[in-house]
């Protein structure tokens, strides 16, 4: 029935913009079967096949018609193909973002902590009572968390300050 | 490697036992941008000419870096350093004096000592992503910064490693960064005014 169909298909955009509540998309697909009383094992597989629409529709980055469109070519009836290409475009942004962010990043800063440091030897004359910036950066490289250290004079990390700005005008440019 | 020849003291007076220690003191410390000037200041106290003084001063610091950073611990082991025909008395001296002092500078080594790698070089690039296994379009700036790090210079003598390490920063992190860097820039700022 039409309610069944849309209840199923918010439940689905839920655990799509949510991908990380898989406990709960399969608490709530549970509840909604006993609720029908369907079977659980159908169920899922149907579900898994619905699934593979947005997920396609997204690395096609089709369009809520071309959605609507595809679904009524596989036999869903005109009423429930609109709604579900309706569901698409409410939260294709979402999705787009989430497909955006799991995009490969090379070496991913997460974080970066700092602190300055005095250098006050006498052993190098040159450099007493001058200040210094240590940063730590925490990259990702792979699955993998590695944290890297770096000192920077001061010149050094006025420098890269104006860099880092400079790159935030390319980066603004191109949004 | 130092080479403390016998003729650099052999045709002068020796200098006081004070006077060495304090030379030796002075050639440790200094680093060695500054051992051109400090022979030139101790040139009249040595008798000896500016090209002998240089060499003397040069010698001794190599000498008494080469202990402390190579943790020489024993008499042995400093008098190993000297070359074969080195005047006896002074040998003794000089190893004498270097011993006294190994802890003191070994804690001055370590005070001034940058033990973290150094930021020699940066460069950047912004790249468009527009495609990806998830996504068949888009057009995501993204900012590839490549840092040339240069490991702790103590450690690697004269042949410093420097490593390249390219990381990427999407514009939120670019923001967040920025912000941190503004904090710093506002903390330097406070700092200088006081």
């Amino acid at each position: 029935s039409s309610q069944q169909f849309s209840a199923l298909t918010e439940l689905l955009f839920r655990f799509l913009t949510e991908p990380k509540e898989v406990e709960r998309f399969l608490t709530q697909l549970s509840d909604f079967a006993t609720m029908n009383k369907i079977s659980l094992g159908p169920l899922k597989n149907i579900v898994k096949s619905i699934l593979l629409v947005p997920n396609g529709a997204l690395k096609r980055n089709l369009s809520s018609e071309q959605v609507r469109a595809d679904f009524i070519a596989l036999g869903l009836s005109e009423e429930k193909a609109s709604y579900f290409a309706e569901q698409w475009k409410v939260n294709s942004p979402t999705l787009t973002r989430l497909a955006v962010g799991q995009t490969l990043m090379i070496n991913q800063l997460i974080d970066m902590e700092w602190k300055f440091g005095v250098t006050a030897g006498s052993s190098e004359l040159e450099k007493v009572g001058s200040i210094f910036l240590q940063l730590k950066l925490v990259i990702k490289k792979g699955t993998q968390m590695e944290n890297v250290y770096i000192e920077l004079t001061l010149p050094q990390f006025y420098s890269f300050l104006h860099e880092m700005e400079r790159v935030k005008t390319s980066l603004e440019s191109f949004s | 490697w130092p080479r403390l020849s016998a003729s650099h003291f052999a045709s002068r007076q020796a200098p006081s036992r004070d006077a060495v220690r304090q030379l030796c003191q002075q050639c440790f410390s200094s680093p060695p941008a500054g051992l051109a000037a400090l022979a030139q200041r101790v040139c009249p106290s040595l008798a000896a000419g500016p090209e002998e003084a240089e060499q003397l001063v040069f010698a001794l610091h190599n000498l008494t870096r080469h202990v402390v950073y190579r943790g020489l611990t024993k008499a042995e082991d400093v008098l190993s350093l000297f070359p074969e025909n080195f005047h006896q008395n002074l040998k003794n001296l000089l190893t004498k004096i270097i011993l006294e002092n190994i802890s003191a500078w070994r804690n001055e080594a370590q005070a001034s000592q940058i033990s973290l790698p150094r930021l020699v070089d940066m460069d950047w690039r912004v790249d468009i992503k527009t495609s990806s296994d998830s996504i068949s379009r888009m057009a995501v700036p993204t900012c590839l910064l490549q840092l040339k790090i240069q490991e702790d210079v103590a450690l690697c003598g004269n042949s410093p490693v420097v490593s390249a390490l390219t990381v990427e920063l999407s514009k939120e992190t670019l923001d967040t960064m920025l912000e941190g860097l503004g904090r710093i820039r506002d903390q330097l700022s406070a700092v200088a005014n006081k």
